[in-house]
């Protein structure tokens, strides 16, 4: 059954009506148990709509999706995955080297903290301190993904090495010096806190921080050699 | 000195803000986990917008777009979002080319009939993707923009070459038409 002013129904859901439309339609509602139960289902569609999960293909077309990207050429700072290294392959020097191994101390701490922090209770945990581990793994899993991430980036701008102007070389040590502090102090922080959300957030910022930090090295040393 | 510059911020909490980042800069894996992550339901986007043909190629596209254009996500809306408005572009524009698209109905009334009369289980998700496929071309387009995708209906004007009119018509006929899966 359907009457005037069911065809304004959706309008209503959708807050799209007029003051004194919706306050028109409002009386209306009071006093018309359809369209109460019209709009009530109407809004479970819209629910239902909002929070479509989708379907699974028949087919899973990753592989065709992968050959392809292995083709492509990059638009602005993408790079096609088969030419990753190679774009990387910058000279700088003997100065970094120090920096790339404290990179690679680095993620094997963030290796080593995972494994602690996620590690199973040795007694029944509570649900707050299962919320925590939950959230803080999210983290962790960023920050393991950062490390891995930046120790790639070190090796190849370590193993070989192509020359930057001096003042780069300056600066990147400085900052190289200070993030590796911060992700140090951060370290020994969450050896004493492992469950901290706090800490896990502050110590995958700084991860976040120092492979951007290489990864705009990197790539102006490629553009630069 | 541009070097140091361009820091952009991502929550360290957000896998696909993590991801996103990671892609950006060749990690392949992390662009699979994104794909992974997202592709069913570009895939159901996908489905109803183009129907079964193709579908594959399609996808594919819209992938491939994805990792072309992953470097313009700045994080000012979520990454879904994102991704599901650039899908649905390459999906139109690609059914825009091919001119090929199948007709489901006899009717739009027939169809509206048939996707409300499809009913066997109430609220059961795969009856109503198949009632959302049976809704006539027009309001099943509009329906998923609206309210899958979450097109403004003035988007949709400009998408479909329909007047924001039409497209208001159009959903409150393919929401009253899924309406009937629905128990209050």
């Amino acid at each position: 059954m359907t009457d005037s002013w069911t065809e304004r129904l959706s309008d209503y859901l959708d807050d799209e009506l007029t003051l004194g439309e919706r306050a028109a339609l409002d009386a209306h509602l009071a006093g018309c148990a359809t369209c109460r139960d019209d709009l009530a289902r109407l809004g479970r569609v819209r629910s239902w709509a909002a929070g479509y999960e989708g379907s699974a293909p028949r087919t899973d077309p990753w592989p065709g999706i992968r050959r392809a990207l292995g083709r492509r050429e990059p638009q602005a700072d993408t790079v096609p995955l088969a030419a990753r290294r190679r774009r990387r392959t910058v000279r700088l020097g003997a100065p970094l080297a120090l920096a790339a191994s404290l990179v690679f101390a680095t993620v094997s701490g963030v290796t080593w903290w995972v494994a602690r922090a996620t590690a199973p209770a040795r007694t029944a945990p509570t649900a707050d301190a299962m919320a925590v581990r939950a959230a803080a793994s999210v983290t962790l899993h960023a920050a393991e993904s950062y490390g891995v991430a930046i120790g790639e980036l070190e090796r190849a701008l370590v193993d070989r090495p192509e020359r930057l102007d001096s003042t780069t070389v300056r600066v990147l040590r400085e900052k190289l010096a200070s993030i590796d502090a911060a992700i140090a102090e951060a370290l020994d922080a969450l050896a004493q806190d492992p469950a901290s959300g706090y800490l896990a957030d502050h110590f995958a910022d700084l991860m976040r921080r120092k492979l951007s930090l290489l990864r705009n090295v990197a790539s102006t040393a490629s553009f630069e050699s | 000195m541009t070097v140091l510059q361009n820091d952009r911020r991502t929550t360290g909490t957000d896998p696909d803000a993590v991801d996103v980042e990671l892609a950006v800069s060749g990690d392949a894996a992390a662009f699979e986990r994104l794909y992974h992550r997202h592709v069913n339901r570009v895939h159901g986007l996908a489905r109803w917008l183009l129907g079964e043909d193709d579908l594959d190629d399609a996808l594919q596209d819209v992938f491939i777009r994805v990792w072309e254009k992953l470097h313009t996500f700045k994080g000012q809306s979520a990454f879904a979002t994102w991704l599901h408005r650039l899908a649905t572009n390459v999906i139109l524009r690609r059914r825009e080319v091919r001119r090929t698209h199948e007709v489901r109905s006899s009717g739009p009334a027939a169809a509206l009939e048939r996707a409300a009369a499809g009913r066997t289980s109430p609220g059961l998700g795969i009856d109503l993707e198949a009632a959302v496929d049976a809704l006539p071309e027009k309001a099943r387009e509009v329906f998923v923009l609206h309210d899958v995708v979450g097109y403004k209906h003035e988007e949709i004007a400009d998408q479909l070459g329909i007047s924001a009119g039409t497209s208001r018509s159009q959903l409150h006929h393919a929401r009253m038409a899924l309406r009937q899966y629905f128990e209050v």
